[in-house]
């Protein structure tokens, strides 16, 4: 045995430490991920009544696309993901290269505040902000003193602007959490590299399309892959602010998943094949994304 | 089951240190009545999880029975009560009363059943009257037939007993009264030069008539509901005791008149002003204790709220609700909310449970005598002779209001629920929002019950 | 940068923080008002907290609701850490195409709603008879694919050349990850510990499928608690989420400067 370790080349020696550094978290993502995966695609070839599961080939695939209320769920998470990723993201990437200033004061302050709001729970954020968007409620107080509108507007039951609120209560408590992973992998941009560009008469809007985001490439890879999923699996907005409504204007897949297996008469065969329509959607996304953000230069 | 072996290496190999202490206390801290169930379930499968199996392997002398229910003022509070009352008679007896919001109650439930492992369940627990039916066809085996458990159920308010009757078969004691009332600022009426007798025994033509009154004089509509829900349009169903599904099972929506006639009357409310729509549930209750509208109709649960506004005390009357015009059945009397006791098939001593029930919800005046004070009104007739439901309420104008309300509860026609109700329920919130929206009213109907449909597939 | 820029920027982010803050402040001033002022809107701070609080004791067991979700986080945080950047540095300094192969898989764990999951997870869980377990509790969130590429992302950054010198001096790969890794990727480390102690702590639906004893119940459950029922006690709702939110608050006020001032500096 001892003779045959010897032989191990040192290339092989370490991808064998690789696999030993990476098998706890593997092996726990397959038990406790990859197997209740496949158990929920078999499931997702089931069908019945609560408990009672008959074999139904794929006809909980094929019922998804004659379900209204699915394919407008579908519709309104892609609406989200559309306009909410792209806008965080951008938004966290200029707020933490400007928290990185070195001459800014009350840095650590405005960070906490910045990053509150994705520490505030569920609870609160939704009476919050069902509160804010009230008819008697602040916005529409103001709208109204303003003169933009001649009369309360009920933001939260009408489609678009439900839908709005979303997007809007979505980038609030995301953004400051996004920043955070800026924030930190900017630290690994050493400060001679910005001094560097402002000697060489760079703007700082230069300086941040040709510098910091080339530099954070793979973190920026990693929160869109998060966000994308984040999103795509929408569910706390949906049911706390707007109960999917107006008329299921609002409606996210994961809430009409959960509605499906919790709600109504529960049909997990149906509910397990819509996960895996949601898997499939993200799991494209996040290919393409891995392509155009993943190369090792 | 090498995977099971390979985790708990994994497990071990990589916990073991950390978890031991925590783990430990973890395992130790379960309940009585959970422990020898959680040791038999894997080698159970569903069908020996019936209470005639596993009540062999209760321990004789355990005494405790392990209860959830979400409301520490109301049905908790109501519990320990009874746990009280039950003590006097059996001094060994205690209660394990764990807090647990209905849709967690749904949740577990759920994942108890369709997972074949009841042992998680507790003895007893509280069930919307909404999701009996639901609950008992989707997962047969969870609950346990309380048809012969010794509870009288003829001394319960018919229509409240039938949530949780399924296929003649008694699967909840009823617990809370949900009889609709019409609440009204008195105050504001007079301004508008009318009393709580112009509210009375009225058809929802006199109420939009005295709506507008008031809306005149005080520029505030008799009536704020959550958009969006459809909780009005079902208290209107209910109270011709119409619903959404037939006798068989099927859907009851393109076609039905009474169904009809509440949609279009919904929009007359709104249409008129009488009827104001809020986002949510919080503004909803904000609209009432805030003074913006001038009166409510709901659950007689709904006073507990109202309630909370101090500075209203006295203002408050309370009177039956609005009835439909134009339909046959029409009544003054509905339902909403409410709630029943179910026994768990993972309940170890149903002797005892059966026991409980049958000697405290459904055989003591002392218990309800006890709990009135929290707003638990019964729908056990014989606790609605006691004294105590004739004693005045200053809040609401010194109205004898429990009494009021227990007769109201009597004369609720009865409705199927159906299995469906949340489909349906769902479909038809739909429907009104495009309706009142402008959308054609018939198109409507029929889009709601093609959504119905398509769920019962 | 000139004056003027200074100024946009500092009005920029006090504009910024001010939204942030606002609801921070709502959720502070709510706790001290009554429940029927709450709900009518009230923005301005009242007199009463001490109510609020007494009534947020003799309704729910706070000490034990904190106690439970201190334990869980603090543990599930300090192994998930472990067993997340192990791996996260595992697939990166010794990537080849295999184990690229397999990081992508790993991506594909996050990407089914967990409403999926969770039943076949509980049969798993309940076969093995981990319901109730503060195992069962923590398991199934210990290893995270957005935590092992959170430090497979970062690790890209890890100095190679570091690395060749610790090697031909004789360090063991093992001290290598704990020695030299650990320190450098201390603001990754401090971010990931913020969003994992965060997501512990706020964890809700599995918790409360499998933990069913009252003494297990977390803060967040408590908050559940009272949402339910037919009457909210607003003041004291309010007053049980800023018990729960500030644990988390401070978790991240105490750690940023970890992951926000100039560590690559001490790296050198």
């Amino acid at each position: 045995m001892s003779n045959s370790s010897k032989k191990l080349t040192l290339d092989k020696k370490q991808n064998l430490t690789g696999w030993i550094f990476l098998a706890p978290g593997a092996l726990l993502i397959f038990f406790m991920s990859f197997v209740p995966m496949f158990r929920a695609l078999i499931l997702s070839f089931k069908s019945g009544t609560g408990a009672a599961l008959n074999w139904c080939g794929i006809s909980n695939y094929t019922r998804m696309f004659q379900d209204s209320v699915f394919i407008q769920s579908i519709k309104n998470t892609f609406f989200y993901l559309i306009i909410q990723v792209p806008l965080m993201l951008i938004f966290a990437l200029i707020l933490a290269s400007i928290l990185n200033n070195k001459d800014l004061r009350f840095k650590g302050l405005f960070r906490t505040m910045i990053f509150l709001p994705c520490a505030t729970s569920l609870v609160a954020y939704a009476v919050i902000f069902r509160s804010l968007f009230a008819n008697n409620g602040i916005i529409n107080l103001i709208l109204v003193k303003l003169g933009i509108l001649s009369q309360p507007y009920a933001f939260l039951t009408n489609t678009w602007s439900a839908r709005i609120v979303i997007i809007i209560a979505l980038l609030w408590r995301w953004t400051g959490y996004n920043m955070v992973f800026y924030l930190s992998a900017l630290q690994n941009i050493e400060y001679s590299v910005y001094e560097a560009a402002k000697i060489d008469g760079a703007s700082p809007i230069q300086t941040f399309f040709k510098i910091t985001v080339p530099l954070l490439k793979p973190t920026i890879l990693l929160t869109a892959i998060m966000s994308t999923n984040g999103t795509l699996q929408l569910f706390d907005e949906s049911v706390n602010l707007t109960d999917g409504g107006p008329a299921n204007a609002s409606i996210t897949m994961s809430h009409y998943i959960y509605n499906i297996s919790f709600k109504y008469v529960p049909k997990f065969g149906y509910a397990a094949a819509m996960s895996f329509l949601i898997l499939i959607l993200v799991a494209i996304l996040a290919f393409l994304q891995m392509k155009v953000g993943d190369k090792r230069d | 089951m090498k995977k099971k072996v390979l985790s708990l290496l994994l497990v071990g190999a990589m916990l073991g240190a950390t978890l031991t202490g925590c783990g430990g206390s973890g395992t130790t801290d379960n309940s009585a009545s959970n422990a020898p169930a959680t040791d038999n379930a894997p080698a159970a499968d569903t069908s020996t999880n019936a209470p005639a199996d596993t009540s062999a392997d209760a321990p004789a002398g355990d005494q405790t029975l392990t209860v959830w229910c979400w409301d520490p003022a109301f049905n908790m509070n109501a519990m320990y009560e009874a746990e009280k009352v039950y003590q006097k008679d059996h001094p060994d007896f205690s209660l394990n009363v764990i807090e647990t919001p209905w849709e967690d109650v749904q949740t577990k439930l759920t994942t108890a059943a369709t997972s074949g492992d009841l042992s998680t369940l507790p003895d007893i627990f509280l069930m919307q009257d909404n999701a009996f039916q639901k609950n008992v066809i989707s997962f047969p085996d969870a609950v346990v037939d309380l048809t012969n458990s010794g509870v009288d159920f003829s001394q319960f308010a018919a229509g409240k007993v039938a949530y949780s009757v399924i296929d003649g078969k008694n699967y909840g004691v009823p617990f809370d009264n949900g009889a609709v009332i019409g609440c009204y600022r008195t105050d504001l009426l007079e301004q508008a030069g009318l009393t709580i007798d112009d509210f009375t025994d009225i058809t929802f033509d006199q109420y939009v008539e005295n709506g507008k009154k008031v809306l005149d004089a005080t520029g505030k509509p008799l009536l704020s509901m959550q958009a969006g829900e459809c909780d009005l349009l079902m208290m209107m169903m209910q109270s011709a005791g119409s619903s959404l599904f037939n006798e068989d099972g099927s859907a009851n929506i393109v076609g039905n008149e009474t169904l009809k006639t509440v949609m279009e009357t919904y929009k007359q409310l709104r249409d008129a002003g009488v009827l104001i729509e809020v986002n949510s549930w919080d503004e909803y209750v904000g609209s009432i204790v805030s003074g913006d509208v001038a009166g409510t109709i709901n659950g007689c649960w709904i006073m507990a709220s109202i309630q909370t506004a101090e500075d209203q005390k006295g203002n408050w009357a309370v009177t039956n609700m609005p009835s439909l015009v134009g339909v046959a059945g029409a009544t003054n009397y509905s339902n909403n909310g409410g709630s029943s006791w179910a026994v768990s098939a993972n309940c170890q001593n149903t002797e005892l449970a059966f026991d409980f029930l049958a000697s405290t919800f459904a055989g003591s005046t002392e218990l309800y005598d006890n709990i009135l004070s929290s707003g638990a009104l019964a729908t056990w007739a014989p606790a609605g002779d006691s004294d105590a439901y004739s004693v005045p309420n200053d809040f609401f104008g010194g109205d004898a209001v429990s009494a009021k309300i227990v007769e109201y509860s009597t004369k609720v026609p009865s409705n199927i629920t159906g299995v469906y109700y949340y489909e349906g329920r769902d479909a038809v919130a739909t429907a009104i929002t495009n309706y009142i929206n402008g959308a054609d009213l018939e198109t409507e109907m029929q889009g709601a019950a093609d959504t119905v449909n398509f769920n019962m597939q | 940068m000139t004056k003027g820029k200074k100024f946009l920027m500092y009005l920029f982010l006090i504009i910024v923080s001010f939204i942030s803050v606002f609801p921070l402040y709502w959720m502070i001033s709510a706790s001290t008002n009554k429940s029927a002022e709450v709900i009518s809107g009230r923005l301005i701070p009242g007199t009463y907290f001490i109510e609020n609080f007494k009534n947020l004791m003799a309704s729910q067991n706070i000490s034990r609701a904190l106690g439970n979700s201190f334990k869980y986080a603090i543990i599930l945080t300090l192994i998930s850490l472990v067993v997340s950047s192990l791996a996260g540095y595992g697939f990166e300094i010794f990537h080849d195409k295999a184990k690229d192969m397999v990081m992508s898989i790993i991506l594909l764990a996050m990407m089914v709603p967990f409403v999926a999951t969770m039943i076949p997870l509980f049969q798993m869980f309940s076969k093995a008879g981990w319901l109730n377990t503060t195992i069962g509790f923590i398991l199934p969130t210990i290893s995270t694919p957005f935590l092992i590429m959170m430090f497979r992302q970062s690790a890209r950054s890890f100095p190679h050349d570091i690395m060749e010198a610790a090697r031909i001096d004789g360090l063991s790969e093992i001290r290598i990850f704990f020695q030299m890794f650990i320190p450098t990727m201390r603001s990754t480390y401090a971010a990931a510990m913020t969003i994992t102690f965060m997501n512990a702590w706020n964890s809700y639906l599995w918790p409360k499928v499998i933990m069913t004893d009252a003494n297990s119940q977390t803060m967040p459950m408590v908050v559940a608690n009272l949402t339910q029922g037919y009457v909210t006690d607003y003041g004291m709702l309010m007053l049980a989420v800023l018990i729960c939110t500030l644990p988390t608050a401070i978790v991240f006020f105490c750690l940023q400067n970890a992951f926000a001032e100039g560590i690559t500096g001490a790296v050198k």
